[in-house]
């Protein structure tokens, strides 16, 4: 492939590009925001960096965007702006004052009212004289005036602006990116936003100059990149040949950002997603500030240890203490990503900490887990809450995603794995977390974004009939969203003869095969081979059709004792339990049964058998030999 | 993939008698409108195809 023209930054860029405008996709965080086009990497800025900082600093003259507007906190904290997403579409008055502000405060917007907004200091170019027409004049024409000291001025900035600043330098640097014009994006949204929220950050966004395309909820970002993962995992990986990603299951999404816990429970059935349960959890005790606060409490003892100059941090007091811990909150960003890509040592540096004390020390991965166990403890607790209220048992959960900055943590992912089955999906089993892989959760959301918008511009490009509802149908709130699923899971069961079954076959009196799970949107068809065997004596085969109720089984197994060591008393102990979990399957309603009689095969049938369940709940099941002349039959059930 | 194995019926089965005329009621659910899956249910639903039709139409569209 040839090389494209003029110069794409760090390579990531696909080769190849004519100069045809793109599409891309915009994870737009409260704390963090990164985008992405296609499935491939996350875009940098010019700053190299893949998540940019949600945060606008105005020092002097100077604009400040990203990380380093992040930096201004600690000197400069009044003029720097955090925070803003989650303002957005919201009054003054509904906005809690309480908050502790870091950050330049949110006040009431001088002339609009009920608006918030940032009061902010910066130095504004003197006036220039007046000018000498009212045309637009050359800018080079000014170049002669000589230029007066710029005089300092208060700059008010609503949620919305700030927001449009924000999204347009993304755009910006998307732009240079990819060396080429953004002609549509798709922005990921949390569960909570609700119709002002989403107004006010397409209104944004347009101001932006970025065509919204759709604001998309996270979990339909995720489980558009879920989806696309498990195509590109077939394609290529002889793994998941053998043991393929069912294309239904039920996934639990774990976005642990740096303020809040998002937890969503969605359905997948064969690409269709329904969310069944979210839950929300931003007071502060779970998410990467609160496992920041861990860390610089950590660091600040240590480092008291070290020098003797006492330091108490999150919560701090003393001026001098919020300044050291804005300086340790800044730092521990590089120690939590060292942690996250290595068990060994992650230091953390800070010159002049306090009292002109450099400081430098280290946190290995084992140690800061003990340090986050109580977050650790807090998210486990959130989500068996989410389960409990959906009715779901953690048994059930096929696949966890996870999401957001703080879920790199391999940590995290072992303090809540008994809650699940022992063969969950999770993308640490995979080893696909590290380096960006495709299942790096700081960069799962703008991919997903991303290709949605690339679906969404192939849509209105093809054109034909009915385009504009189609495409509408991707609106918030459409009527298409409106869907009916199963309530119960519908499968063939192969009666076998009591005396030769055991166990779970013995439990249903035969061989059980879910074709149609519970929760799949309607209408819905699935299509399965099977191999029968023919017994000697009769060349029919068949099964019956049956709903069924799925369960959980807990058993308690008593654990062995463990062995006394040489030369000890045997202790007395109470003897210890383990609870083992397995689905328990009991046949509810008989449909009706399907028989083939006089197959072809010799050994084996191989028949193929095709469910489809309509929107009102009509069964058709259609059975056929795959052989030459093999035989057909159907079977429907009511509604 | 392989195809799943499944027994033989045994010799003595017959069907069980009185099935029953309709699945168990159906749930209200939201579909999260993303991906391709979406797309082809918003498809099959604007053009009123079945499913074995609207492959016909996808098949045609990608030659
Ligand atoms: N590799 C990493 N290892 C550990 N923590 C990380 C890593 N990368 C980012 N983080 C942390 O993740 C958090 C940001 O996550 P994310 O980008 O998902 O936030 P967000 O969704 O914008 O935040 P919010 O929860 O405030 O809405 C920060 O606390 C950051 O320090
Ligand atoms: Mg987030």
């Amino acid at each position: 492939m040839a090389a494209p023209n003029g110069s794409i930054p760090n390579g990531s860029a696909a080769a190849g590009d004519t100069g045809a405008p793109a599409v891309v996709g915009i994870n737009f965080g409260n704390s963090y925001a990164s985008i992405a086009r296609g499935l491939a990497e996350c875009i940098a800025n010019e700053d190299g960096e893949r998540q940019i900082a949600c945060a606008v600093a105005f020092q002097g003259e100077e604009m400040y965007l990203g990380n380093q507007a992040k930096h201004q906190l600690v000197k400069n904290s009044q003029n720097t702006i955090t925070g803003f997403r989650n303002l957005l579409g919201k009054k003054f008055s509904e906005i809690p004052q309480s908050q502790i502000a870091l950050s330049a405060p949110v006040i009431q917007h001088p002339t609009e009212p009920d608006v918030p907004a940032y009061r902010v200091q910066v130095l504004q170019p003197a006036p220039s004289p007046l000018p000498k027409s009212a045309a637009h004049t050359p800018a080079a024409s000014n170049v002669a005036t000589p230029r007066s000291e710029p005089i300092s001025a208060e700059r008010i900035l609503s949620v919305s602006e700030v927001t449009t600043i924000f999204l347009k330098s993304l755009l910006q640097s998307a732009e240079d990116f990819l060396g080429k014009k953004v002609s549509g994006a798709v922005i990921s949204v949390p569960a909570w936003f609700d119709t002002p929220a989403r107004a006010a950050l397409s209104k944004a966004a347009e101001d932006a100059g970025i065509t919204v395309l759709q604001l998309l909820d996270e979990a339909g970002a995720i489980s558009v990149c879920t989806i696309a993962r498990d195509a590109d995992l077939e394609k290529d990986d002889a793994a998941s040949k053998e043991d393929p990603t069912p294309a239904d299951r039920t996934a639990l999404i774990v976005d642990i950002g740096a303020s809040a816990l998002e937890l969503a429970l969605i359905s997948l059935s064969s690409g269709l997603s329904t969310t069944l349960h979210t839950s929300t959890v931003s007071d502060g005790s779970v998410g990467g500030d609160a496992l920041d606060s861990a860390l610089i409490r950590f660091f600040a003892k240590d480092f008291t240890k070290k020098t003797k100059a006492p330091l108490s941090v999150a919560p701090s007091t003393e001026p001098q203490d919020k300044r050291a811990e804005a300086k340790l909150r800044l730092a521990v960003e590089h120690t939590k990503r060292t942690l996250s890509a290595s068990p060994g040592a992650a230091t953390c540096s800070v010159e002049s900490l306090k009292d002109g004390l450099d400081y430098t020390g280290s946190i290995n991965r084992m140690r800061f887990d003990m340090e986050a166990r109580a977050v650790y403890t807090a998210i486990g607790r959130s989500i068996s809450k989410l389960l409990e209220e959906a009715g779901v048992d953690g048994y059930a959960v096929d696949e966890v995603v996870y999401v957001g900055g703080s879920a790199c943590l391999p940590g995290v992912d072992e303090s809540i794995a008994d809650v699940f089955r022992e063969d969950v999906r999770t993308p640490f089993k995979a080893g696909t977390v590290v380096g960006g892989g495709s299942g790096d959760p700081t960069t799962v959301l703008a991919r997903g974004c991303a290709l949605q918008a690339e679906l969404l511009t192939n849509i209105a490009s093809a054109g034909g009939e009915k385009v504009d509802e189609i495409t509408g149908s991707f609106a918030s709130g459409s009527e298409h969203t409106q869907v009916k699923t199963t309530s119960r899971t519908i499968g063939l069961l192969v009666p076998v003869a009591a005396e030769s079954a055991e166990g779970s076959i013995a439990e249903l009196g035969g061989v059980f095969v879910p074709l149609v799970r519970k929760e799949t949107p309607l209408p819905a068809r699935r299509r399965n081979v099977f191999a029968f065997a023919i017994s000697p004596d009769n060349a029919r085969v068949g099964f019956e059709l049956w709903e069924v109720a799925e369960g959980i089984k807990i058993d308690r197994i008593k654990l062995p004792a463990p062995e006394p060591e040489e030369g000890e008393e045997p202790e007395e102990e109470e003897d210890e339990y383990e609870e083992v979990k397995s689905v328990t399957l009991a046949k509810e309603k008989y449909l009706g049964s399907v028989v083939l009689e006089d197959v072809k095969g010799s050994k084996e049938a191989k028949v193929e058998v095709t469910v489809s369940v309509s929107q009102e709940g009509k069964v058709e099941v259609k059975a056929r030999e795959v052989a030459e002349g093999g035989k057909e039959t159907s079977l429907s059930v009511g509604a | 993939m392989a195809a799943i194995s499944l027994p033989a019926l045994p010799a003595s089965w017959n069907p069980p008698s009185d099935p029953s005329s309709s699945i168990s009621s159906l749930n209200e659910r939201k579909l999260i409108p993303a991906g391709r899956a979406y797309l082809h249910h918003v498809q099959r639903t604007v053009h009123d195809l079945s499913f074995d039709a609207h492959d016909a139409h996808v098949e045609e569209e990608r030659k």
